[in-house]
């Protein structure tokens, strides 16, 4: 037995190790699916680890052993910074859970387990095949990674069997629970947190957390957040995969549906709108067996078409049975009108935006029929607050009113923002905004759209940027427009300054998708 | 899965006992079938026990013998849950704890009922039943009770505060300030006790010496008031919260003497040594009131609660001057002996039914306020870097 060889072995278990921090933290946010996994390393694939493999093997192969052992400890010092430097500077670092645990625990026992062969195996052949298999998977985490998951999956799917059958008798304890599930691929975290926000006027209500909707994440919220004294749990179902929805309900058994959209949305797995569409009506399908109600969207296109009567919906059509109507928006935010039982109730909220007033239909026709009075929803609506820079509503220079929507940059979103400005009727309405980037061949003609939008629904515009906002310009040029109430500022700050030539009591200014100055020239 | 209760009550009071009787009635009123109820009996060194024989009110009569079947426990917070620890365990078993879920203080007077064991909740961050801390200081002290009902347009007695001191080194200035503001007769009070403990009608000046001295013996500042000499005493509670509540019915406790005493209030009726409390006091109830003059006392019991802030159950106890038919506020129980439950039963609500809506009522202050930003999850401190010797980065 070669001592060089031995320390290479151990050199490349521990560079292994190390560069497996990476590929487990990437494996864990995508949620241990293999296949996600697959796609993120198809994109990233470790090059230096590869080229260090191939030197490696090339010095094992003509036996420079000492060589290769300098080799190897001087590529496990650079894996062990690197592992150190990547996650200090991950948004989102690895979290050392059981299974990532268990994860790394496999991996310590494979390379010891090849090490030790190699060094206790009479066989000179089957010790040298140890050893060229440990290179192989040391050197290459992603190999051990997929090694590893497939190795600790049986222990896993026994462990998340345990928790499903726990949550399962927690909720069955808790009989006078009534459970919401809430699906849509629009929309529904939002919706969550209204109506969380509207029951929690008469009930302990518990939802799942902002990301946790899959079945693993619900079976955490039920047993670690649901308490004895909960009266409404309400449950936010995601679905990547036909029967996703179906895993959820067969654990938590909603009393209650609302299916906020259907749409376009992981086509990659799902394949067609229509596998989207059976999925999240899974969710009516369990509800049904409980005899209570699913809200449906009514505005949402995908879902009218296929409808019936069994669903209550929810919208802006008069035909549907919670119906916001009279919408109109002002000093004090978004004000529309719905009927709940017979009477018509006023309600005022700080959310812009029709489908924040969709949702808030939704969830206050949902809130109404478990007993929440309409004084109640009436004043949860009021004090729902908007997320910061998503058409958040708040004061500004000399009186005037700012719409901060400084973080949208999705081309509708934007479209739909400029609409929302437009309906501040009997206000001086002002744009900001430097336009869409990085969208590719699509730029030009989205940001041409968003133009004449605001030639349409504004009185004086400011675009930054002179080469950025030359598609929104050649737009309102082709209106009737006002040219002397068109600006183009080379800043923010210039476009401020602009702005407060204009501003008083009466004046309402959308700030959209405002970019670093930076991006600007 | 069932709500855990935990019933705090004893505490270091003059109405230690009183309290003892009322927590015991209301642990066995609690609906059995919806909640766990642990109690939590506070020595009067302030000492927390708990154990299955708080339960039976025979077993207080020797107390060094209870507390023995009894274990010592503390409260933490754990992981978001509020966790309560037995101190004392077997020598290798761990240490025995278990989560509440809600406190529900049955406390009276000061040291506990004052705000001082809401403030113990607060701290912990568990929800609790009836008043927040503000309403019950406000609640404990007569002269800020007085003080606030006043600004809020409520009907109350003129009245006389003074400080311990301040009557020690000149009584002479304080009492020519008492007669010529108040005149006889009048009533002494120290400002912070309730259950009239220290209470005293004082009808000549050569009785009013004495009567403030008593009165020092149990607190620093004292508040003196004219005594309505042709005076009826109705008592009203009100359940519920700021938002929204309503008044029980009116209530009428005769008076064996000129003032309800202390042992009119919890030791009426206790020949045989049993004593049952506010509930057995000799008591009109509903009290003989025209319907308008009821209506009257149960609003302004009402706005009296709204205006203090209050949560829960209290009691409000008004006077009617029988001579020219007006109705003052005297003073309010943010705590009441027996939780008024009497008064509920009469109308229509059960003593079940009640300590249902005190609880509901706890997680619904919880929830108001979860509806609240209170903490900012960002750690501002993570961003600075301290001035440490010789390092140059930027100083707090």
């Amino acid at each position: 037995m070669n001592f060089f060889l031995l320390a290479s072995l151990i050199l490349a278990a521990v560079s292994g190790l190390f560069s497996l921090t990476r590929q487990l933290q990437m494996l864990q946010q995508n949620s241990y699916f293999p296949s996600r996994y697959s796609s993120w390393l198809m994109s990233n694939i470790p090059t230096l680890a590869v080229a260090a493999y191939l030197i490696s093997s090339v010095l094992f192969y003509f036996e420079l052993f000492w060589l290769q052992a300098a080799f190897l400890a001087v590529t496990a010092i650079i894996n062990i910074i690197r592992a150190v430097k990547i996650q200090k500077k991950s948004i989102k670092k690895l979290v050392f859970t059981g299974r990532i645990k268990r994860l790394f625990g496999s991996a310590v026992l494979i390379y010891t387990a090849l090490i030790l062969l190699f060094s206790l195996l009479e066989n000179q052949m089957l010790s040298k095949l140890c050893a060229v298999i440990l290179f192989f998977v040391a050197l290459l985490s992603p190999v051990t990674t997929y090694i590893c998951w497939g190795l600790t999956l049986p222990i896993e799917k026994l462990f998340s069997r345990y928790f499903i059958n726990d949550a399962k008798r927690i909720l069955k304890n808790h009989s006078s629970l009534k459970v919401i599930g809430i699906t849509g691929s629009y929309g529904k975290t939002t919706t969550k947190f209204i109506l969380t926000r509207i029951l929690s006027e008469k009930y302990n209500v518990v939802c799942t957390p902002q990301s946790f909707n899959t079945t693993m994440g619900v079976v955490r919220t039920v047993r670690e957040k649901l308490q004895p004294q909960t009266q409404v749990f309400v449950c936010e179902m995601g679905a990547k995969n036909l029967g996703d929805i179906k895993e959820i309900c067969d654990i938590v058994k909603p009393d209650y549906g609302l299916i906020t959209s259907v749409g376009a949305q992981h086509l990659e797995t799902f394949k067609s709108v229509d596998n989207v569409f059976k999925t999240k009506f899974e969710l009516a399908d369990a509800v049904d067996k409980k005899q209570g109600s699913v809200f449906v969207n009514g505005d949402s296109a995908e879902l009218i078409s296929r409808l019936n009567d069994n669903y209550t919906i929810y919208g802006t059509d008069t035909t549907f049975k919670y119906k916001a109507q009279n919408i109109s928006y002002g000093r004090n935010g978004s004000e529309f009108e719905i009927l709940l039982g017979e009477q018509s109730v006023k309600l005022t909220s700080r959310l812009l935006g029709l489908h924040s007033i969709i949702n808030i239909t939704g969830a206050a026709g949902l809130a109404y029929e478990l007993g929440v009075s309409a004084e109640e929803i009436r004043y949860a609506v009021a004090s729902l607050k908007p997320t910061e820079h998503r058409l958040e509503l708040k004061p500004c220079i000399a009186g005037s009113l700012m719409i901060d929507d400084a973080y949208n940059a999705n081309p509708e979103g934007c479209i739909e923002a400029v609409r929302v400005l437009g309906s501040f009727e009997g206000m001086q309405k002002v744009i900001i905004t430097p336009g869409l980037i990085e969208l590719g061949e699509r730029e030009y003609d989205c940001n041409f759209r968003l133009g004449l939008e605001t030639a349409a629904k504004c009185d004086i515009i400011i675009f930054v940027g002179l080469n950025r906002s030359k598609p929104m310009v050649d737009a309102v040029n082709t209106t009737e427009f006002d040219k002397s109430k068109m600006f183009v500022a080379q800043s923010f700050k210039e476009a401020m300054e602009i702005y407060s030539r204009f501003a008083d009591s009466n004046t309402v200014l959308l700030i959209e998708n405002d970019l670093p100055d930076n991006y600007l020239n | 899965m069932k709500t855990n209760v935990a019933v705090f009550y004893g505490c270091r009071s003059v109405e230690h006992e009183v309290s003892i009787i009322s927590a015991v009635q209301a642990m066995a009123a609690i609906d059995r079938s919806k909640y766990d109820i642990t109690p939590v009996y506070v020595t009067k060194d302030g000492e927390m026990y708990t154990g299955d024989c708080l339960f039976t009110i025979e077993e207080y009569r020797n107390l060094p013998e209870l507390l023995k079947k009894c274990s010592k426990v503390n409260f933490t917070r754990e992981n978001g849950s509020v966790i309560m620890k037995h101190e004392n365990s077997g020598l290798f078993s761990k240490k025995k704890s278990v989560k509440i879920d809600v406190a529900f203080p049955v406390v009276h007077g000061t040291n506990c009922e004052d705000g001082t064991i809401q403030g113990f909740f607060e701290y912990l961050g568990l929800p609790y039943v009836g008043c927040d801390i503000i309403s019950s200081a406000v609640g404990m002290e007569k002269a800020m009770f007085k003080d606030v009902l006043k600004g809020a347009g409520l009907p109350v007695l003129d009245c006389v505060c003074f400080r311990a001191r301040e009557y020690v080194s000149d009584k002479q200035a304080v009492t020519e300030k008492i007669i010529q503001k108040i005149g006889f007769p009048l009533i002494v009070k120290p400002v912070n006790l309730g259950s009239s403990v220290g209470i005293t009608k004082v009808k000549t000046e050569n009785e009013l010496d004495d009567a403030i001295m008593l009165a020092l013996s149990f607190a620093d500042k004292i508040l003196v008031e004219h005594a309505v000499t042709a005076i009826r005493e109705i008592n009203c509670s009100v359940l519920g919260d700021a938002d929204s509540c309503i008044a029980s019915v009116c209530e009428e406790p005769f008076m064996n003497d000129d003032i309800l005493s202390y042992e009119d209030k919890y030791l009426g009726n206790s020949k045989g040594g049993q004593s049952k409390g506010m509930a057995s006091l000799g008591r009109k109830i509903p009290a003989d009131l025209t319907e308008e003059k009821s209506e009257e006392i149960r609003k302004l019991a009402c706005d009296i609660f709204k205006a203090l802030g209050a949560c829960g159950v209290v009691r409000i106890d008004f006077i009617i001057d029988t001579e020219t038919d007006t109705v003052y506020a005297n003073e309010i129980n943010t705590i009441p002996g027996s939780l008024a439950f009497y008064l509920w039963e009469a109308t229509g609500t059960p003593y079940r039914e009640l300590c249902d809506r005190l609880i509901e009522l706890a997680f619904r202050r919880q929830r108001n306020r979860e509806n609240i930003t209170y903490t900012i999850d960002t750690n501002i401190l993570s961003g600075v870097s301290f001035g440490t010797k010789g390092s140059k980065g930027a100083k707090l």
